[in-house]
């Protein structure tokens, strides 16, 4: 009986690597009790496999600044809805709402954001619940 | 009267024809296809909330009472990890990168697209993930038992009634690692964190999948789970799958690119991009004189 039970949590405890597994990664590393909200210009847009990201350059409350790091979707997922790899451009001004990291880490997870045209980025809604920074 | 022995001769050869016909005539399935009801969102979570995916996917197995309670445990940790995500907390739970779904997940709840190839002796099933199914219709029997091994993807022969692709897949396992011999967790997929383990199947489970298109934008999959080991009866589902909209060719996903979320304590991190290009290759020797390619 109590081999089952072993057997068991050694399963329930591989079973829930593998649930984090099946997105690429885990989400966890994202605070997703935050939102926040950032304004900066594009520093690149970098079209990568797994993950693509939003280098995006923000002032910081001294005026100077900052690079973060924003974490998207692959660029399957993305072309599917719409997304290219030149949607953004180094130079280009946006916002954009994120799940800032845990430990602090200038990044985040992309929620939605507006372009450099003043319009919601493909498929998002506008930018509303976040703290703005 | 006709004469016999040329009516038989003509009935012979209008009947190969007609075989012949049947053998080499495939639909066009061609293009990019996507699941409806599960799918990607720009953020890397899924566009609908799991509730909505259980309501409209018919993630409703036929568990057995012991599946039933091992599930009930899952679902147990599994609730606890979001809620902590949810809280604003990171668990952790870390397993390596992986593109993989397997069969039956890459045709049930995997957000991958993928096109089909039909052929008179097999068709191939590719998904972005550079998973690949193969269903051979060439008459063949499954792999005999001594020959046979469990696969992410399994065993998998067909054949044709009309324009469906009937395919029976034996010789399934789990394709994360760390799953334990015996296990094939099925999983519902919802937005952002959401995610449910609906059954657990055993290594006997068979699949008889009925695919077909019923229009010309759509694939349907009728998909039968046979597992007297872990189900009290035949678990019946259905999947749509439609054009992709914005892309027409194969894009692949690659957990292997650039990554930057490596593993640090037991938890995913954040990386800054690499800073500079990579060095330029040494330079190639000169080719001797007077002999150039």
């Amino acid at each position: 009986m109590k081999r089952v039970l072993n057997c068991t949590l050694v399963a329930i405890a591989a079973m829930l690597t593998a649930s984090v597994a099946l997105a690429h990664h885990s989400f966890a590393m994202f605070d997703q009790s935050k939102t926040v909200t950032i304004q900066g210009t594009v520093k690149d847009f970098r079209w990568n496999n797994p993950h693509v990201f939003i280098q995006i350059m923000v002032k910081n409350d001294a005026g100077v600044d900052e690079e973060w790091s924003i974490e998207m979707t692959s660029p399957e997922h993305l072309a599917r809805v719409g997304w290219k790899p030149g949607t953004l451009k180094p130079g280009d001004k946006i916002t954009l709402n994120i799940h800032p990291m845990h430990d602090g880490t200038k990044g985040g997870q992309y929620l939605s954001g507006i372009g450099p045209d003043g319009q919601p980025l493909i498929g998002a809604p506008q930018p509303s619940q976040g703290q703005v920074k | 009267m006709i004469p016999l022995r040329p009516a038989i001769i003509a009935a012979i050869a209008l009947g190969c024809a007609a075989t012949l016909g049947a053998q080499t005539r495939m639909p066009d399935w061609s293009g990019q296809w996507e699941i409806v009801g599960a799918t990607p969102n720009a953020s890397g979570g899924m566009v609908q909330p799991l509730d909505e995916v259980l309501k409209t996917m018919q993630w409703q197995p036929p568990n057995n009472p012991q599946t039933q309670a091992t599930v009930n445990l899952f679902h147990g940790f599994i609730q606890k990890y979001v809620d902590a995500v949810r809280s604003g907390t990171d668990p952790g739970g870390i397993s390596g990168p992986t593109c993989t779904f397997g069969f039956p997940a890459v045709m049930l709840d995997s957000p991958l697209m993928f096109e089909v190839l039909p052929t008179p002796k097999e068709t191939v099933l590719i998904f972005s993930g550079r998973e690949v199914r193969h269903v051979y219709t060439d008459g063949r029997q499954h792999t005999p038992k001594d020959d046979l091994w469990a696969t992410p993807w399994g065993d998998s022969i067909g054949h044709w009634e009309g324009e469906t692709l009937v395919v029976d897949t034996i010789a399934v396992k789990a394709p994360f690692r760390n799953i334990p011999p015996g296990m094939i967790p099925i999983f519902a997929i919802g937005a952002e964190i959401e995610e449910e383990v609906i059954t657990i199947l055993s290594p006997q489970a068979q699949f008889i999948e009925r695919i077909r298109m019923p229009d010309k934008d759509h694939l349907e999959d009728q998909m039968t789970v046979i597992d007297p080991t872990n189900l009290t009866a035949p678990w019946h589902l259905s999947r749509t799958y439609r054009r992709v909209a914005h892309i027409h060719r194969m894009v692949y996903e690659d957990c292997e690119g650039e990554d930057r979320n490596p593993v640090v304590n037991g938890h995913y991190t954040l990386t800054p991009p690499p800073s500079s290009p990579p060095p330029p290759l040494p330079p190639t020797p000169k080719s001797p004189e007077g002999h150039s390619r």
